[in-house]
């Protein structure tokens, strides 16, 4: 065990992944500069040489393009992305390509293919560099997609995403890079699919994805004092999505809040809150509740930008509201909470 | 290098200068042979697409394109990656994909190349290192990442990109051009022009027709050639394989040819007049197969007997295919799951631990990065 940052365990799983496994390489641009896209990159270009570790040009469909052309190769690819919204450049390579590549082989074709997309936030990042477009990766078959919040989850989810045989997207909020934690010195995994409870409590389940994860613990442990036993669970992973853990804690709770870092119409919390009301809605004693980023781009003034992220405050009064309220058959004339 | 184009081949008139001199009698009828077992595999689809109606699937036949599949047959090995666009019934074969499972994968049956699960347009054999598919450029972009591999691992396989005019349309064409000379990358790119994307000519959608010149100026070695002399190409594309075999990186072929078919399906589209007549009239008279036969009668390698005798051979096998594939089953219910992701993984089994934390400092806070 060593205490590390999250950007220090992604280049430690890097590395490791690099040391054991010689198909494995990396591509993304200014990945082999000392400022190693913050951290993450450091110091392996010196280990492993500029075949392994390779400046792309700035061709980032390209890339994407090559990262499959060389899984299928035999290789084991992960690509950086410094900020998520550059990868957009390459949807045609991840939508009809990378994500079909298993399917139209009728399951036969391995892609292990690992993309990292950092997401941005903060210092007037704006609408092009703090984009997290999640919930569009989630929604294609194919494709795993990853949304670490420790630096444990980062490196398992990192190892397993590049030593298993499907194309992931890793998203890293930028806003987690500091946080530290024990991280075993040895290649672990984290699997796919397997939700944590991340504290236990008995009157609202709040579900949180990504940089929401430390926010949800501050405030759970603030409503304690006040006597709200809030359980929080990190799905760890939105696709392939634990649902279950998330509704045996409903059955127990009876009540749900989802903390998603992305927009809210048509997202991830929504899908999780179908998910929940499908299968054990007959236990909900208050309606569920979203806490997400507004249906607007990302402003750049730090004063609106305090407005735009949700904070301590509103995920405790999200949270208060639907501890508080009681589900009722008949109509109150209201659709306020 | 001697500047053509189709106009220039189109002025020539007859093309009369194929010649099988100094060629081995086995290649040219290697060849030969090639081209009319895919000509005739894909005349039989064509008359058996209606009304039978079994056949559901879009497919886009290469009708007088055969001799650059021909050339790649003959000299792509086992381990060598073969990416094409949607019409892929020539590159298919001269990756060695089987007839019978190439039409079961068109009736969408269980025995197809692809299970039934792709189609014509995107059948994709990963034993035979084939990949296909209909958004097109993609497929050249990722024999990029082919080669990429293949440099790495330092065994002397090739990658070869086989795509059309069309695809030089593309943004990421060009990326991919620029990335394999300047890693000096083992591809080879394989420019079937033929003028049209589907029924869009080259001259509404390209303000300069020369591809191979703007290439050049890359960095990149570019030859243009004329398509159908399949023995002309097949000497071209040796060469260009030979140097990426050699470590000497990429190179450009752009092969003048005509599609002598519709743009998809088996009848005929040129009620719609994208493309002239005479021009059709012209590569009707100068089609890879003609001008080869007509040098194999002269050179004493061809007679009616032969000819009959090759035919009657190459009938029986795609007769006894389309039996194979009517009398298969159509695939089972699917495991959706399965079919989009992997059931296991072995490497990770062997190399990673299982090791669960649930512990995190919850009071920590995250931070607002600094500038960038």
């Amino acid at each position: 065990m060593s205490e590390m940052s999250y950007s220090k365990a992604i280049n430690n799983a890097l590395f490791q992944a690099m040391e054991i496994n010689a198909d494995v390489v990396i591509l993304g641009q200014l990945i082999d500069y000392k400022s190693g896209v913050f951290g993450t990159t450091s110091g392996l270009v010196e280990q492993f040489g500029s075949d392994r570790v390779q400046d792309f040009p700035v061709a980032e469909s390209l890339m994407t393009y090559t990262a499959v052309g060389a899984a299928m190769a035999g290789m084991r690819p992960v690509i950086v992305h410094m900020r998520m919204d550059f990868m957009m450049y390459s949807m045609d390579a991840i939508v009809n390509w990378m994500s079909l590549m298993r399917f139209k082989s009728n399951g036969k074709t391995d892609l292990p293919v690992t993309i990292q997309a950092i997401v941005g936030r903060g210092w007037g990042q704006g609408p092009q560099h703090s984009k997290n477009m999640q919930t569009w990766f989630a929604h294609l078959p194919g494709i795993k997609v990853a949304v670490p919040a420790t630096p444990f989850d980062v490196k398992g989810l990192l190892l397993e995403s590049i030593f298993g045989e499907d194309p992931v997207i890793i998203v890293e909020h930028r806003s987690l890079f500091s946080m530290t934690a024990d991280v075993p010195d040895v290649p672990y995994r984290v699997r796919f699919g397997h939700a944590i409870v991340r504290r236990k409590g008995k009157d609202v389940t709040l579900v949180a994805i990504g940089s929401m994860v430390p926010l949800a613990l501050r405030v759970a442990e603030q409503l304690a004092k006040e006597s709200i036993e809030v359980e929080v669970i990190d799905p760890r992973t939105i696709s392939p999505f634990d649902g279950r853990t998330i509704c045996e804690s409903v059955l127990k709770t009876g009540r749900l809040v989802v903390a998603d870092p992305s927009w809210q119409s048509f997202g991830t919390a929504a899908e999780i809150v179908t998910q929940v009301t499908e299968k054990v809605g007959h236990r909900l004693i208050a309606n569920p509740m979203r806490i997400s980023y507004p249906d607007s781009h990302t402003p750049m003034s730090a004063s609106l930008e305090k407005k735009y992220y949700p904070d301590e405050v509103s995920l405790a009064n999200t949270l208060k509201k639907v501890f508080n309220s009681k589900r009722t058959r008949e109509f109150n004339g209201s659709f306020l909470l | 290098m001697k500047r053509i184009n189709h106009e220039t081949i189109f002025n020539m008139g007859h093309y009369n200068i194929l010649s099988i001199k100094d060629v081995r009698p086995e290649l040219v009828k290697y060849l030969y042979r090639f081209m009319v077992r895919l000509r005739r595999c894909q005349e039989a689809i064509i008359k058996e697409y209606h009304p039978a109606d079994e056949i559901r699937c879009p497919v886009h036949f290469c009708i007088g394109q055969e001799a650059v599949p021909a050339a790649l047959s003959q000299l792509l090995r086992p381990a060598d990656h073969l990416l094409s666009h949607h019409r892929t019934h020539g590159y298919y074969f001269a990756k060695g994909g089987s007839m019978k499972a190439l039409l079961s994968e068109l009736y969408g049956r269980e025995t197809g190349a692809n299970g039934g699960i792709a189609g014509s347009q995107e059948i994709s054999v990963q034993d035979v290192n084939f990949c296909s598919g209909a958004i097109l450029t993609g497929a050249m972009a990722i024999a990029v990442g082919v080669g990429f591999a293949l440099k790495a691992k330092k065994e002397g396989n090739v990658a070869v990109a086989g795509f059309g005019d069309g695809a030089t349309d593309q943004g990421v064409f060009w990326e991919a051009i620029n990335y394999a000379i300047l890693r000096k990358l083992p591809v080879v790119f394989v420019c079937e022009n033929n003028r049209y994307a589907t029924y869009s000519s080259q001259f509404k959608r390209q303000a300069k027709e020369n591809i191979s010149e703007k290439i050049a100026t890359f960095g990149m070695r570019v030859q243009s050639i004329f398509g159908n002399d399949v023995i002309l190409v097949h000497s071209v594309i040796s060469d260009a394989i030979e140097r990426s075999r050699a470590g000497k990186g990429p190179s450009f072929i752009e092969a003048f040819t005509y599609r002598l078919n519709a743009h998809v399906g088996p009848e005929d589209d040129d009620y719609l007049e994208y493309r002239p007549k005479p021009e059709l009239d012209f590569w009707k008279i100068n089609c890879p197969i003609t001008l080869l036969e007509e040098q194999m009668i002269a050179h004493n390698l061809l007679n009616s007997v032969e000819k009959r005798t090759i035919i009657s051979e190459i009938d029986k096998e795609i007769c006894d295919a389309f039996a194979f594939a009517k009398i298969s089953k159509f695939p089972n219910v699917l495991n959706w799951g399965k079919l989009n992701y992997s059931t296991n993984s072995l490497l990770a089994d062997r190399l990673l631990r299982d090791i669960e934390s649930t512990e995190f400092n919850q009071h920590q806070k995250d931070t607002i990065p600094i500038p960038y």
